[in-house]
């Protein structure tokens, strides 16, 4: 398996497309779906029942499918980054404040009346955007040292920041408790805005951020052995390091931002993907994108099934199944220096 | 350090249609159904007018005929329907509607921790009836998806609450009864008033919705419907002088103002008058030491329909049951 | 040959390097001696522009050409200096050969693309310091002699004709210190490279240095062959603790002993 891990991560990934196209809370037998596929495929028309069946598919799974695909992609591959940026095994893409910050942009958000129109709905993700960025800026300026950024300040800023943002979001929540219950979803994870929109919004950051990442894997080798050794070889560092911050940050900004804060994937993902295939960053950026996509769509699909016709938060599900399964994998790696 | 430039951009290049409210991009399988089987027939002649109406978030809502399918995403709209009579138009609720029985046995599509998309159009509706307790995304979402949707706003009075059961009975072809049960309710009302007017003293009343922390315990703030229909009863409400609509209050403000009755409006979760009295400093409230201490179906003050027309009575029971023999 | 003028460098308001120059020499070892806190690291960081200088010029003139290393990028001071650090908590999941490939890095793109040159060049670079055997080996995996080879490797494979070393004998047994001084001498001898080592054995700078620099809170106090710098009177004075200095017994070098 190690051989081919992009072949693997791929199958994965294709498996999990499938399964979220194909079960949600209103149950379509296969039988049913394999009738809407090959009318589709021979431009027959169908049957009513089927109609509703496959305007499900297309208007409902189909978009969702994909905004799922593209936030896990966003937490997977953050993930990673953070975890070789900070050269630490508990990093995850909320470390410097993307999700305290979301958080509490989106529960001010929630507390105002705002039209409804195209702007108006799109208030609260834009706030939560908007946050989470602002406190990157703030942790990273509140870190730097001269011309330096040192990834300690950083860490610490940002626990700082998150410790402060998150006890104004729960005073605030206490205060508005009308919307209490939807501030507290957004904070669970969940993804409750439907169609293209939400993936078309988020769809250039995370072409940025992402794309910038996958190239950045060998900065983030040699970042591993340390800024001055990573210097001294040649890396800019500081450069790199904001580059790369930003990067993550923005992915993880804009996914957060539709889909509320969804944990674990970020964290857990990158460690899997290096347990099976090691730690070489060129490669452990996409197949953390990939496989933060399987997974999180894996998740979505559960939350959708497992108490229907309502839908558990998603972050719940990613706790519940990711925990035992990280501890599982831990167990079973043979490599005890696989860090 | 981080391009909001190229977001505001992007938005804009975006193809979301601006306008908003009214945008549906694909065309849901079919908006009108035949009736559910032996539905009794609309009390509205067949017309040609379409029904055009302003719902709580200012969007404009055409029917073209009165709903036959109806999904309701809130409690309070689930008794309305039923209420004017259109219970057999409803094909689908949410979690809580738990009244009137007969809504029980209806297909659920969601609830507190969010709504099946797929499920509500899987019911194929002509009508989505949401509240203020749905967000507007939900309306949004369900609009893109070419349902039709209108947001019954919360009413704050009484005569708020009478203007959407009518605009529920025009939505679902009910207009008769709807206006049939308004006028039975207002002489309710009425004759309610009447008894109140007589009276010289309005005992003080404490009503608890939440008690979780006994030294903090939960109450109708002004503007609620707990706090108007109290007052109407003949009462004084003293979460009245607290500020905000769902507040709390210390025990050491309940032990000042010392009601002379005290509600548990949290009954349903568990609390009883014997519970109460052993809670630590509750001994002290004269409410406690008479036994004036009552549950209260709180649906019958927190639910934005009929009922709190027997909210109203109920609470002039309990506060001057010297009227109410 | 690496040219060291009026360097200053300040943690904050407190200065730790005062005016240090010093010149080393193609060829030849060089080692930076003193006490501890006297600034070797600091200088050896300096130097390699990991930290910013408050003043002072570094230069390396390389067959007749003249390089200011102050003003370039890192990527270019890459090519004119490599540092072999302490071989200590190197990120294990790493093989050898990865790691010494990334010597290449100041030579390769952003992706980090390698070719054939380039990993000719890493052979035999792990040739030279005999760890071709571990080619495959997780750097987690090694003792800290043949780890320190490893990144002694990852310098040579960087191509400098500098080659600065912080302390790389500190945790290593007798055995592999030997060895290892044998080794940064031949290949200075051989590949002609400036070789800057900071060392507190004594001993080991006596037996293998060229040139001796003595540094003492952040100042050099004296340069010269070895037995010019380690007599009695300097040591015993940069050092707090009086020493003898007597002839090696089979070398012809000076042994500094402590005590009276």
């Amino acid at each position: 398996m190690r051989r081919i891990p992009y072949l693997w991560t791929l199958l994965l990934l294709a498996l999990a497309i499938l399964l979220s196209i194909a079960i949600g809370s209103v149950f379509i037998s296969p039988a049913d779906l394999w009738r809407i596929l090959t009318g589709w495929l021979s431009a027959t028309s169908l049957s009513e029942s089927l109609q509703t069946f496959a305007f499900i598919i297309t208007s409902i799974r189909l978009p969702r499918t994909v905004l799922v695909l593209l936030t896990g992609a966003a937490l997977g591959g953050s993930g990673a980054a953070y975890q070789g940026l900070f050269r630490n095994p508990l990093a995850d893409p909320y470390l410097i404040g993307v999700a305290s910050g979301a958080g509490l942009g989106a529960a001010v958000a929630m507390s105002i009346q705002w039209p409804y129109t195209f702007w108006g709905l799109l208030a609260v993700p834009l706030a939560g955007f908007l946050a989470a960025m602002l406190a990157i800026l703030l942790v990273y300026f509140l870190a730097r040292l001269g011309k330096t950024v040192p990834t300690t300040n950083l860490i610490l800023a940002g626990v700082a920041f998150s410790a402060f943002a998150t006890s104004l979001t729960s005073f605030l929540m206490l205060r508005s408790t009308g919307e209490l219950r939807r501030a507290f979803a957004f904070l669970l994870g969940g993804f409750t805005q439907t169609g293209w929109n939400p993936v078309l919004t988020i769809l250039p950051f995370l072409a940025i951020g992402l794309g910038f990442l996958v190239l950045s894997g060998h900065a983030l080798n040699l970042l591993q052995f340390g800024d001055d050794q990573a210097q001294q070889l040649g890396l800019p560092v500081t450069r790199a390091k904001t580059l790369i911050l930003v990067a993550a940050s923005l992915a993880t900004a804009a996914a957060v931002s539709f889909s509320g804060v969804i944990g674990f994937i970020g964290l857990i993902v990158p460690h899997v993907m290096r347990l099976w295939f090691g730690a070489d960053y060129r490669r452990l950026l996409p197949l953390s994108i990939i496989g933060g996509a399987g997974a999180l769509l894996l998740a979505d699909v559960l939350a959708r099934v497992v108490m229907a016709p309502q839908e558990l938060p998603v972050g719940i599900v990613t706790a519940l199944a990711g925990a035992p399964f990280f501890l599982w994998v831990l167990r079973r790696a043979k490599n005890q220096g696989y860090w | 350090m981080f391009r909001k430039l190229s977001f505001a951009l992007l938005t804009i290049t975006l193809f979301m249609a601006a306008c908003g409210p009214s945008a549906t991009a694909t065309p849901a399988p079919a908006t009108t159904q035949p009736p559910a089987t032996e539905a009794p027939a609309a009390t509205l002649p067949p017309t040609a007018a379409p029904i055009v109406l302003t719902d709580g978030l200012g969007r404009t809502v055409t029917l073209v005929s009165p709903a036959q399918r109806v999904v309701s995403l809130a409690a309070s709209n689930t008794e309305i329907l039923y209420a004017v009579g259109a219970g057999a138009q409803v094909v689908g609720r949410d979690e809580a509607s738990s009244y009137p029985e007969a809504a029980s046995a209806l297909p659920t599509v969601g609830g507190w921790s969010g709504f099946s998309n797929e499920a509500i159009v899987a019911l194929k509706p002509d009508l989505v009836l949401a509240g203020d307790i749905n967000p507007p995304e939900l309306v949004a979402s369900l609009e893109q998806l070419g349902l039709t949707v209108y947001l019954l706003p919360n009413p704050t009075t009484l005569e708020e609450m009478y203007a959407n059961l009518e605009t529920v009975g025009t939505l679902t072809g009910r207009q008769a009864e709807a206006a049939a049960l308004v006028e039975s309710l207002k002489a309710r009302v009425a004759a309610v008033d009447a008894k109140i007017a007589t009276v010289t003293e309005r005992p003080s009343v404490f009503y608890e919705f939440d008690a979780t922390d006994p030294a903090k315990p939960y109450t109708y703030g002004p503007g609620t419907f707990g706090d108007l229909l109290i007052q109407r009863a003949g009462g004084t409400n003293i979460g009245a002088q607290l500020q905000g609509q769902w507040v709390q209050i210390s025990l050491e403000q309940l032990v000042v103002a010392n009601p002379e009755l005290i509600l548990l409006g949290d009954s349903a979760y568990g609390e009883t008058p014997e519970k109460v009295a052993t809670r630590t400093g509750w001994e002290a409230l004269s409410a406690v030491k008479d036994g004036r201490v009552y549950p209260f179906n709180d649906d019958l003050v927190s639910r934005p329909g009929p009922r709190l027309v027997d909210g109203l009575e109920m609470l002039a029971k309990l506060l001057h049951p010297e009227l109410f023999k | 040959m690496l040219k060291v003028e009026g360097l200053s460098v300040s943690y904050g308001q407190r200065r730790v390097l005062h005016n240090v120059s010093l010149e080393v020499n193609s060829g030849e070892v060089t080692a930076l001696i003193g006490p501890n806190g006297a600034g070797k690291s600091t200088l050896v960081r300096a130097v390699s522009g990991v930290i910013p200088l408050d003043s002072g010029k570094i230069s390396s003139d390389d067959l007749s050409r003249h390089y200011d290393l102050r003003s370039l990028p890192p990527m270019q001071r890459a090519r004119h200096l490599a540092v072999v650090p302490q071989a200590v908590s190197l990120p294990p999941a790493f093989t050898v050969w990865e790691t010494v490939l990334m010597g290449r890095t100041p030579y390769l793109n952003f992706l980090g693309q390698t070719s054939a040159r380039d990993e000719q060049i890493v052979h035999l670079a792990l040739q030279k310091v005999d760890a071709l055997d571990l080619s495959e080996r997780r750097v987690g995996e090694l003792s800290g002699g043949e780890g320190q080879r490893v990144l002694l490797a990852r310098a040579l494979a960087q191509s400098t004709p500098i080659l600065l070393l912080d302390e790389p004998t500190s945790n290593l047994d007798l055995h592999y210190q030997v060895s290892f001084m044998e080794l940064v001498r031949g290949l200075a001898r051989n590949d002609k490279l400036a070789v800057l080592i900071a060392l507190h054995d004594l001993n080991l700078a006596a037996r293998y240095a060229d040139r001796v620099a003595l540094l003492v809170a952040g100042e050099i106090k004296a340069t010269g062959t070895p037995r010019q710098v380690l007599t009695p009177e300097l040591i015993s004075d940069a050092y707090h603790l009086t020493v003898q200095v007597v002839p090696h017994p089979f070398m012809d070098t000076p042994l500094v002993l402590p005590g009276k």
